[in-house]
């Protein structure tokens, strides 16, 4: 009984309609070149190092009343690209990790010795880690090459300095 | 024996179900066909690259953001056009014009690595002049660099 309804059944499917069934296949192979190309074609994370750079000055504005701040910290680049902090000699632009070591040391014996930026002194609502002072300047050469500089910039934002500036007048 | 014929009332379907991939990739295809169009390529550049710091910024390939490639020593280019240095200026002051957001008043330098540097102070000198003092220097980041940490 059970034998004879399935033979029924199976012969009532290969005489009577198609299968229903769309072929997916060729949809899904597009769409999904489709999806590669659009993928690569976005570039993923770019990243750049944020630099600050001086303002246009008044020229009428006078000068002798601005107080040199004790804390700035200059990272100059000499012609044959030896690197120096403020006085010290740290090294050339191949290995730029004596820099980056001073520099971590310096912020760090500034956050122990609560060398704090101007007009941060009391803002005891502010961490201490943002209230010292990481401003660094780089001061290099016209004629280096730009790929040496970013290096030593890189160093620097690796130490932990926070804003970059860069010299813009009175290069060598 | 009764199974024979496939897909019937009570067999096994022997088909994998492909109707939620298919809206998955719709959905990421649509995703990817929106966002590139808002986004500019600019020209190639030998950028700086395997740096262990930059901030990841993807404002630098928004259409709206002012970027200013130089690839080689003497060759400015705005987005995409070529500039002669004489009008960099002019140029550059238009499209900030349309930056209403005074944050995002921020120029974007992509040199490439053998420019000299007294070329790309230069431009910084000209930007500078329009009353910007943010820039960003693009930079390829590597893989898991990490912040140097103090040596005693």
């Amino acid at each position: 009984m059970t034998s004879a309804m399935d033979t029924d059944k199976h012969e009532k499917r290969q005489t009577s309609t198609a299968v229903p069934y769309i072929n997916v296949t060729p949809l899904i192979d597009v769409l999904l070149v489709l999806l590669i190309i659009f993928m690569v074609v976005t570039p993923l994370k770019p990243s750049r190092f944020k630099a600050d750079i001086p303002t246009q000055r008044d020229p009428n504005e006078d000068l002798s009343k601005l107080k040199p701040n004790p804390l700035t910290l200059v990272v100059s680049i000499s012609p044959d690209l030896q690197i120096k902090l403020n006085q010290d000699s740290l090294g050339s632009v191949n290995d730029t990790t004596p820099l980056a070591q001073k520099l971590a040391l310096v912020f760090h014996q500034r956050k122990e010795q609560h060398a704090f930026k101007i007009g941060m002194e009391a803002r005891s609502d502010v961490k201490d880690e943002d209230r010292i002072e990481k401003t660094v300047f780089v001061k290099a050469p016209r004629a280096a090459r730009y790929g040496d500089i970013v290096k030593v910039i890189d160093a620097i934002k690796g130490a932990g300095a926070n804003p970059v500036g860069l010299q813009v007048d009175d290069l060598p | 024996m009764g199974m024979s014929g496939g897909g019937g009332q009570g067999g096994v379907q022997s088909e994998i179900n492909v109707t939620p991939m298919v809206d998955i990739m719709l959905v990421l295809l649509i995703i990817f066909m929106v966002v590139t169009p808002f986004l500019q390529q600019g020209i190639t550049v030998a950028l700086p690259k395997n740096m262990n710091n930059p901030d990841v910024d993807p404002n630098i390939i928004k259409e709206s953001s002012v970027v200013i490639s130089i690839p080689n020593d003497g060759q400015y280019y705005l987005g995409k056009k070529l500039v002669q240095k004489e009008q960099l200026a002019d140029q550059v002051d238009e499209l900030l014009k349309k930056i209403k957001n005074e944050q995002d008043r921020i120029v974007y330098i992509k040199s490439g690595v053998g420019v000299s540097y007294g070329d790309v102070v230069n431009v910084i000198n000209e930007v500078r002049k329009l009353g910007v003092d943010k820039i960003g220097l693009v930079a390829d980041k590597k893989k898991g660099g990490a912040p140097v940490k103090p040596t005693t």
